[in-house]
């Protein structure tokens, strides 16, 4: 029993040596059973040896491997190739998709910096609050947070010496930057002395900003930079990788926050407890954990809420979770739908990639089948050859990831080059560069795909039949079939890409065929700003006109109009009411000068456009659209009829008649429902953020200039943030699916050459294999044309097996992609038609290379071949 | 590679397989070592090392044809290399230098 334990415990030849020494040694001694067992359990020593474990055997099946993938560099490199690209695609994906919600901040101790939010809402509290927060829960009196800031982002106009642009800024509370350890790159972040109300303002620029704007030179400290209406004094600048804690947009500035007017006033005004709301960052102390802060936050919450009651507080609870990708909720959700599909879309790119290695394989398997034979012959085991064949796998798939992290690297840099920019806020920034988690996604990517390739081939190795595969005749044509599927398969998985990206591109045809109610060909529209202290309401009212008269005298212009929100990209919303008594509800709302409908060719349907007489002074009016109009008055005549305009139902609110009805038309986006919508005359609501609308009767580009000078030749000092033409509006805020368009456009073309090639590899094998064939039956009188047709007909064959069971799942999956259609639907037939075609396109052509090789067979050659 | 040092152990097995020559298989090293050094060695413990140090490549072996009073079963034959050599040279060159002037008590 011990003998046969031993040869257990050590198999194979060396437990033959070890029983036959202790049989012989055995005998010697005469006898010992309990000697005997020692030493068989002494053999575990053996059996666990370190050089044993390590088997030599997989080093030697490496070995192997890579020596036969050297011997065949063309085979090695086609399937390195086809892994790398679907590799590199998604390590790409998923570098986007790891900055976007695992990527901690680049400061010290990342991981220690917890963002508080409150579910359902924007903000997390108001400031008020949020001082009560830090005095409660931060050192030194609070233990939870070594360091608890507050902040707000928004989208708004920066000006220095010339350059004026619409930018993200960071409203910050002084230990903003000892709570997050962020170092200044030149000069000093902000004190408790400069986050004071009545402080002088000062600001921190970005590098970006700091390069930009001033050239990196020092002397940039203590130039003076606008936001808005109110200059600040440059006092430092962030060290480069620092461009906020709102990733994926970076900011350009920070300020004190307490240094905004607005703030200012709300915090000068002691009823003001809901106002202004600001967002939580903070640094966990030593041994808290998110945990524990989340749940004492909620009671100090709580606690607040009792100590100063409210009227309308939000019932969101308080959450903390590690500041790392995307922030905020709605980006988050935004890039949560993208990352999925294209996450999806790679991962199908990937798949094709590894079918088409294992084809590789398979038809290498079949060349080897002789060989794999005789080692099986010469006493190598079943796993041996399983283990052999999976080596190689490993071997390709190590290669195909790092060459796919080549791929990506320069994915990424194509990436970060098309990353979308959103409106207002600007180009999406992310950094796209290949860290240690996406290497290692790379090696779980390749890992599993090297599993997935070589499991067919593998089983095919250890599939026992000597006998057959010694013949050197011997046609698997169940080799054959498996490859079958596998291209089948293939045109399938790439006909879905291919649909999708077909989809997208028809709905971005559709939505830019979506009528927007207004004019948007030879539409220009000009961003400007006039603000205190150099203008006032009435001056500014007075320069507006001055602008007016002047655009409209200029030769090519055919009209002109002032506006408060730009059609589809910059808009603002009031709420309204028929009855004083009735709730307020929100209505979107622009500020418009006569002249606005005209200029952007709004019908009106009832009543009049405002005009000259609806001064400030006189009665307030305003004209609604047929929506509102609908919903107020749906069988009345709403011109005459009163709305009272304002949210705050026990602050002040205005009277406004209603003097005219305008056609409904599109605000925010194409897709939008028709929805309530009024406009204000500019006379009675100032305004001075406006973008002056101006139509001209040749290419709007072309004007661009004059209208600049017109602007600069009425003030030097006018701040001009952009200038676009509608129609380039009305692109940008299609950038969604355009974005998506263009890279599953990219993936899906990708899909498709892999699975062209994979089938194209199929027919041309079947050629290989069948060449005796073709030669006979061309020599009994096959003509040509006959020869063609029996190999195009296999390719096509197998594409149209594989497109009807393409279509079937893209019918079954395009419904993931609603959200981007703009109403079209997901199965439209012309998407799905033309993608299919395409592919039968492309088919034709993979097949017809091999069948013009079949076609030039020489009969002679053919049957002399054996 | 070649600066490997050996431990106690390695050095006693090379010597007992340097001292059988030709007969250097699993028994008799085992009953040289038993012999000579006074110690009992379990088989497992034998063949680990032997292993380890061919590992190293101080050693080599090969399998004889299998005889009769082993059951039918073959013997594996060390020989040491010339690499296990150096070894033990250089090993024993360092205890010599040691020990050089020292005296114990």
């Amino acid at each position: 029993m011990a003998e046969t334990f031993l040869r257990r415990l050590v198999p194979g030849r060396e437990g033959e040596i070890i029983v036959g020494d202790l049989r012989e040694e055995f005998a010697f001694r005469g006898g010992g059973r309990l000697w005997y067992w020692r030493q068989v359990l002494s053999c575990l020593a053996v059996r666990i040896s370190p050089h044993r474990l390590t088997a030599p055997d997989s080093r030697q099946d490496f070995h192997y491997a890579l020596r036969v993938l050297r011997r065949n560099p063309g085979y090695a490199l086609t399937a390195m190739v086809c892994l790398a690209l679907g590799i590199g695609v998604n390590a790409t994906v998923f570098t986007m998709v790891n900055e976007l919600f695992w990527q901690t901040l680049p400061l010290p101790q990342a991981d220690r910096l917890a963002m508080i939010g409150r579910t359902g809402e924007e903000m997390t509290c108001s400031y008020r609050d949020y001082i009560e927060f830090e005095r409660r829960t931060a050192e030194p009196a609070g233990r939870l947070f070594s360091g608890l800031a507050a902040f707000d982002g928004m989208a708004t106009s920066l000006d220095s010496e010339g350059v004026s642009q619409i930018v993200m800024a960071q409203a910050v509370t002084a230990n903003f930057a000892d709570t997050l350890r962020l170092p200044a790159q030149v000069g000093r972040w902000f004190s408790p002395e400069d986050d004071r109300p009545g402080s002088d303002p000062v600001a921190v620029l970005s590098d970006g900003a700091w390069t930009r704007r001033f050239g990196r030179k020092m002397s940039a400290i203590g130039q003076r930079v606008r936001i808005e209406s109110q200059w600040y004094r440059v006092i430092g600048v962030a060290p480069p990788s620092f461009l906020g804690v709102s990733p994926p947009h970076a900011a350009e500035i920070w300020i004190p926050f307490t240094s905004q007017p607005y703030v200012r006033e709300l915090l000068t005004n002691a009823g003001e407890r809901e106002r202004p709301k600001v967002q939580l960052i903070g640094r966990l102390a030593a041994g808290v954990t998110l945990r524990a802060a989340e749940a004492e936050l909620t009671s100090v919450d709580a606690q607040i809420r009792r100590e100063f009651p409210r009227k309308d507080a939000s019932n969101g609870k308080l959450t903390a979770a590690v500041a790392a990708g995307a922030s905020m909720p709605a980006a988050r959700e935004v890039a949560a739908t993208i990352a999925t599909l294209l996450l999806s879309v790679t991962g199908v790119v990937l798949l094709i990639a590894c079918v088409n290695v294992a084809n590789l394989l398979l038809s290498r398997s079949a060349v080897r089948r002789h060989e794999m034979a005789v080692r099986q012959a010469l006493g190598a085991g079943r796993w041996r050859l399983v283990r052999q064949t999976l080596a190689e796998g490993l071997v390709l798939a190590a290669g195909g990831a790092l060459l796919g992290l080549v791929v990506g690297v320069w994915a990424n840099r194509l990436l970060a080059r098309s990353l979308p920019a959103l409106p207002h806020v600007g180009k999406v920034n992310l950094d796209l560069t290949v860290n240690w988690r996406v290497a290692a996604f790379a090696a779980a990517a390749a890992l599993v795909s090297a599993l997935l390739f070589s499991l067919a081939p593998a089983i095919e190795h250890a599939r026992p039949n000597l006998t057959l595969s010694l013949q050197s005749e011997a046609r698997g044509w169940r080799r054959m079939r498996q490859r079958d599927v596998y291209v089948v398969a293939q045109v399938a998985l790439s006909l879905c890409l291919l649909i999708a990206a077909t989809l997208l591109v028809r709905a971005l045809e559709h939505a830019r065929s979506i009528e927007p109610g207004f004019a948007m060909d030879h539409r220009l529209a000009a961003r400007i700003y006039v603000s205190e202290p150099e203008y006032t309401p009435e001056t500014g009212k007075l320069f507006f006109a001055r602008l007016l008269e002047r655009v409209r005298s200029t030769p090519g212009v055919q009209s002109a109009a002032i506006s408060y929100g730009t059609p589809l990209n910059f808009g603002d919303s009031t709420c309204s009411a028929v009855d004083r008594a009735e709730r307020p509800r929100r209505t979107g709302s622009d500020i418009v000068t006569p002249g606005y409908f005209q200029t952007i060719a709004i019908p009106m349907v009832r009543g009049r456009a405002f005009d000259v007489t609806d001064r400030l002074e006189s009665p307030a009016v305003v004209v609604v659209n047929e929506t509102l109009a609908r919903r107020y008055w749906p069988d009345d005549n709403p011109i005459g009829k009163t709305v009272w305009l304002g949210c705050d139902v026990k602050g002040p609110r205005t009277m406004a008649e209603v003097v005219g009805v305008a056609k409904d038309a599109k605000y925010g986006s194409l897709e939008e429902e028709p929805r309530p919508f009024l406009y204000r005359p500019l006379e009675q609501s100032w305004v001075g953020f406006v973008a002056l609308i101006v139509e001209t009767a040749g290419d709007p580009g072309a004007a661009t200039a004059s209208l600049r000078g017109i602007m600069r030749g009425l003030d030097p000092n006018l701040r001009v943030y952009e200038v676009r033409t509608l129609e380039q509006y009305a692109e940008d805020s299609l950038w969604k699916v355009r974005w998506q368009a263009s890279l599953l456009g990219a993936f899906g073309l990708l899909a498709l050459g892999l699975a062209a090639v994979g089938l194209y590899g199929v027919v041309a094998y079947t050629v290989a294999q069948r060449t005796r064939e073709i030669g006979v039956r061309m020599a009994m009188g096959a003509q040509q044309a006959d020869v063609l047709w029996m190999v195009l007909g296999r390719g096509l064959r197998l594409t149209v097996v594989g497109i009807a069971i393409g279509l079937l799942l893209s019918a079954a999956s395009t419904r993931m992609l609603r959200s981007l259609l703009y109403g079209m639907s997901p199965l439209d037939p012309v998407a799905f038609a033309a993608a299919a075609l395409g592919w039968t396109a492309v088919a034709m052509l993979a097949s017809y290379l091999p069948a013009r090789r079949a076609m030039r067979v020489d009969p002679v050659a053919a049957l002399r071949w054996e | 590679m070649s600066e490997q040092n050996l431990g106690e152990f390695e050095q006693i097995v090379l010597l007992a397989v340097l001292r059988l020559g030709e007969e250097a298989y699993g028994v008799p090293i085992r009953r040289e070592i038993e012999k000579r050094g006074g110690r009992s060695v379990t088989i497992g413990a034998l063949y680990s090392t032997l292993d380890r140090l061919e590992a190293k490549g101080c050693l080599t072996s090969w399998f004889a044809d299998p005889t009769g009073e082993r059951g039918g079963r073959s013997r594996r034959y060390f020989r040491v290399e010339p690499q296990g050599l150096e070894a033990l040279a250089r090993a024993k060159n360092v205890l010599d230098r040691m020990w050089k002037g020292v005296r114990l008590a």
